[in-house]
């Protein structure tokens, strides 16, 4: 019994070890002005079949290793402070995300962000909200749902979304979300 | 031991033993010869010395060397199995267990520089977040096509309506 409960322990202890970078790179990007908090979807859709959390320490990194490649494309990942990407799969169940999307929405509001783009359909829902502060640009926010999946992505930083085709080219990597 | 013991015992001491040289033997028992309790001091310590020498040293019986002989020997292996045993009891081994642990998540914890895989990892998932933010801008902009498209129609079919009206009420007004 006192063996059993030392192992749930020990292996409680290793699980919150190994969870610490994801969780160390979190709590950095969660003081930037940029930073929104989606909530949690996973009670109700599952794990995220996309989960992307870059910090600055790492985009640093990609940015030193695209310098030679385009300085452009170095110079534009090296402005960014943060990527998170949310990812979950609706199967066509898109209450639960429609209503985080406007609990988000408010929170957005409230935190002084400005919508950029807001599409309202039936089957589609988009959302692209900026937040400015001293002129400069510190994070954009972008949130789609239709009935294949719930999409939330917040960049930290500075981003021009005209850029992106650039850099994608850049980057080099086959994607294909259709 | 009188105050006189503790004065002159390490000359006492090293006269009995031979070590003191002889003018300060010399110079011992001259100081002995004025001071009684000094001359006492020095033929008790010779009685003394004189009594242990009498005493036969009595060798110990096979036996009991051997047991005597033992016991270094078992309280150094006592003493080493308790440390095993303290060593094995739970709490320290959690404690032992919980070291590497901490070691990995120190390493964890540091910003060490990522490996060139970490970092092509990385690259690949700045490229799908990319990817999603140029498909919203695509939404967004199939959107707005569509609506600015209907508004464009919208406006050229309402304007082509009023000039065929337009037309066909001056015509009529030609004919009256």
């Amino acid at each position: 019994m006192k063996h059993s409960m030392m192992t749930k322990l020990m292996t409680g202890l290793f699980c919150t070890l190994l969870s610490l970078p994801a969780m160390a790179q979190e709590d950095e990007l969660k003081d930037l002005p940029g930073y929104v908090d989606f909530g949690d979807l996973t009670s109700l859709y599952g794990e995220p079949k996309v989960i992307i959390n870059l910090g600055g320490t790492m985009l640093n990194f990609v940015s030193m290793m695209s310098a030679s490649e385009s300085p452009a494309t170095s110079d534009m990942i090296s402005k960014l402070k943060g990527v998170r990407v949310q990812i979950f799969a609706t199967d066509s169940n898109t209450d639960a995300s429609k209503a985080q999307f406007n609990k988000v929405k408010g929170n957005l509001k409230s935190a002084g962000w400005e919508p950029i783009v807001q599409i309202n359909e039936d089957d589609e829902q988009v959302l692209i909200y900026m937040k400015m502060q001293d002129g400069n640009m510190e994070g954009i926010t972008v949130m789609v749902i239709d009935d294949e999946e719930a999409v939330f992505i917040n960049i930290i930083g500075q981003l021009n979304p005209a850029e992106l085709g650039k850099v994608m080219k850049v980057l080099d990597v086959d994607i294909d979300l259709d | 031991m009188n105050e006189y013991d503790e004065k002159w015992e390490d000359r006492l001491n090293a006269l009995l033993d031979g070590e003191l040289s002889d003018a300060d033997a010399e110079a011992l028992k001259s100081e002995a010869s004025d001071d009684r309790q000094l001359a006492r001091a020095i033929i008790e310590a010779y009685q003394l010395q004189q009594a242990m020498d009498t005493v036969h040293v009595e060798r110990a019986p096979a036996s009991l060397q051997k047991r005597l002989n033992a016991i270094p020997r078992e309280q150094k292996a006592e003493s080493r199995s308790g440390f095993t045993a303290r060593l094995f009891q739970p709490r320290w081994a959690m404690a032992l267990a919980a070291v590497p642990l901490a070691i990995i998540a120190v390493n964890l914890m540091q910003p060490d520089t990522p490996s060139t895989t970490e970092i092509a990892k990385a690259r690949q998932d700045l490229a799908i977040a990319f990817a999603y933010l140029d498909r919203a801008g695509s939404i967004t902009g199939r959107e707005i096509e569509l609506k600015i498209g209907q508004t464009m129609a919208d406006a050229l079919s309402g304007s082509v309506n009023r000039t065929f009206k337009l037309q066909n009420e001056t015509s009529k007004e030609k004919e009256v």
